[in-house]
């Protein structure tokens, strides 16, 4: 029976409140006010069916909602205090039932984490991570397309290029090779419309740039986020090969990109993204010899702004300068029983890859260009015991990524290898084979391209 | 009058943690927190530091004298430290990183914004929500759309998934 007297005398106190507060319209933001003290003594059992997921544990709350008249309700005696609501409703899935545990009250701290510190440490995760901790919340979730998320990323240091490849099979979809982790990643959604049968020609920035099999229309897309364009229509008629090459305009691809083609009359346009549109800055100067023989198994090499392509008749380079707009030639002996070359970039160095083959034993070699002299010079070969395995075989080589970290497919008759070579220690490495999940068989690696990956980067 | 002293007098800073304890530090050490550095502009000798405890004030010393000492050839010797320095209880090192980040100590907010991400990357989604005290505010059919737009992510390396939360 005290239960019921405290309760009578708490009537008493909330019908003073009221009427103190008469004159306040709204009845539910009555403010604490000090100098009535009853209001100190309510007792604390009226409020235990408080809402299980308030973090707000105060008593103030509770004394602000004394006013709404549906409390009033509570007062009957009698009868039990009815669940208190939240003052917000909040849309809360499961609870994390171990939130309100005093060994858990550690856990409760976390909370103060800010948000800048969780997303400089989300951006250190590695990418496979990322997309799993997109389940932990809704905002997390959108931290993709967060401005302070992406300015985080651009302040990790660049991690090891991976490579989107296109496998014989699956000409549609596209197998992702992580070479820190050694692994494949197969997404289940394609990156790109099925029904397009698109081929990787370049990358910059986490983007990757594909031209259609018919080379007539170019698409951007980032690999990761499937982040898709389609390029509008280019000016020209007819669909002959052409080399491309892509660059940033600035530190990321959100500050725009350039994508350029070239084809062998000499002919070429450059893309803007900001602007959406293709330009013909020029044309090629008379110092390049025409028709120009481009090398299109080399892929091109991109350094800061200027592009490098591979040429024969005579051998050599063609670079372009996208700010400049200027085309240079240089003439550079190739060297002899050179076959399946190609350009490659390590650190601003430009470097060439190819088979070298004598009889019946093909290597594969490494030069590397003497600015000076407009030279190759080697400066490395595979190792002895790998090439071996081609004595005698007629061997293909595609390059599958040139840019720092190497990725070669070395395919004969009956086998297809693939390696990777670092530039900078100079590391031969194996790569699994690629395998599809829930598949048992390898598939072969027709083309592909190196890529920074970038969660950030928007086609 | 030649000065005879034989080494430089080099300006001393005192720094005072939340529990009112003080620790004498150089300067030329002290400035790589920006936040110090920003107060020694302002003339103050005696920084109080309301916002780090004791113990963790004296790791950020040491990490600060640590770093204060780099030259080009113990670069390595430095490595070994931040391998080592980073080897610490969750706890330990979120009041490391909320301290650092209050100190402006940016190679510091690195180091330690990267051991935490090589601590949590093999967690569950579960741990990570009960670590951060996030809740689940995903409908189960939202929940589905999101696991089957990376489901390569999620289906490579299920086993080394760790559910602990700490």
């Amino acid at each position: 029976m005290e239960v019921l007297a405290m309760l009578r005398q708490l009537i008493g106190q909330v019908k003073q409140l009221l009427e103190l507060h008469a004159a306040s319209s709204s009845s539910s933001n009555i403010s604490f006010h000090p100098q009535t003290p009853p209001l100190l003594h309510l007792p604390r059992f009226y409020f235990l069916n408080r809402d299980e997921n308030s973090a707000e544990d105060s008593c103030f709350n509770i004394i602000m909602t004394a006013g709404k008249s549906e409390n009033l309700k509570m007062l009957e005696p009698g009868k039990p205090p009815p669940k208190k609501k939240a003052r917000k409703e909040r849309n809360r899935g499961e609870v994390t039932g171990t939130s309100h545990s005093i060994e858990n009250l550690d856990q409760q701290i976390w909370k103060e984490f800010p948000e800048d510190l969780i997303e400089a440490v989300v951006a250190r995760l590695p990418i496979a991570t990322f997309f799993r901790f997109r389940l932990v919340c809704h905002k997390w979730n959108s931290m993709l397309t967060s401005q302070s998320f992406s300015e985080q990323c651009a302040q990790v240091p660049q991690p090891q290029p991976w490579f989107y490849t296109i496998t014989h099979e699956n000409v549609n979809t596209g197998a992702m090779y992580d070479p820190t982790l050694k692994k494949w990643h197969h997404p289940t959604i394609p990156a790109l419309p099925t029904k397009l049968i698109v081929l990787p020609v370049a990358s910059a920035g986490g983007l990757v740039c594909f031209l259609d099999i018919g080379h007539r229309s170019f698409y951007v897309c980032n690999p990761l986020t499937r982040s898709f364009k389609e390029l509008p229509a280019r000016s020209v008629k007819v669909w002959s090969r052409v080399a491309v090459g892509i660059t940033l305009c600035g530190k990321s691809a959100s500050e725009g990109y350039n994508i350029l083609w070239v084809g062998c009359d000499g002919e070429f346009e450059v893309y803007n993204s900001r602007n959406n549109s293709w330009d013909r800055p020029g044309t090629m100067s008379s110092n390049i010899k025409l028709p120009l023989a481009l090398n299109f198994k080399s892929q091109t090499v991109s350094i800061g702004s200027k592009l490098y392509f591979m040429r024969s008749d005579p051998d050599g380079i063609v670079s372009y300068d996208m700010v400049t707009g200027v085309w240079k030639q240089f003439i550079i002996p190739a060297p002899l029983h050179l076959s399946d070359h190609t350009l490659a970039e390590c650190g601003g160095r430009i470097m060439l890859v190819g088979l070298l083959t004598k009889n019946a034993a093909t290597c594969v070699c490494i030069w590397e260009l003497q600015k000076m002299t407009l030279l190759w010079k080697e400066v490395d070969r595979m190792p002895n015991i790998w090439c071996l395995e081609f004595y005698g075989k007629h061997v293909r080589m595609t390059c599958l990524g040139n840019k720092g970290l190497l990725m070669l497919s070395l395919r004969s008759r009956q086998m297809n290898r693939l390696v990777t070579y670092d530039f900078s220690t100079g590391k031969w490495m194996k790569v699994p084979g690629c395998i599809l999940p829930r598949g048992r068989k390898r598939q072969w690696i027709a083309c592909g391209t190196a890529f920074h990956p970038c969660l950030t980067a928007v086609a | 009058m030649a000065s005879s002293s034989k080494t430089e007098q080099k300006k001393m800073l005192i720094l005072k943690s939340s529990e009112e304890e003080e620790f004498e530090i150089e300067e030329s050490i002290a400035v790589q927190s920006g936040t110090i550095k920003n107060m020694v502009e302002d003339d103050f000798t005696l920084i109080p530091l309301p916002n780090v405890d004791t113990e963790t004030l004296i790791k950020i010393i040491k990490y600060m004298k640590k770093h204060g000492e780099k030259t080009k050839s113990n670069e390595k010797d430095i490595e070994e430290f931040d391998k080592e320095f980073v080897k610490k209880s969750f706890t330990e090192l979120k009041e490391l990183v909320l301290a650092a980040n209050y100190l402006h100590i940016t190679s510091l907010i690195d180091l330690l914004c990267q051991a935490f991400a090589d601590r949590i990357k093999n967690k569950s989604v579960k741990a990570i929500r009960e670590i951060f005290g996030i809740p689940n505010d995903f409908t189960p059919e939202e929940e589905a759309e999101v696991y089957e737009q990376h489901k390569w992510a999620h289906e490579e390396g299920k086993e080394h998934i760790d559910h602990s939360a700490y």
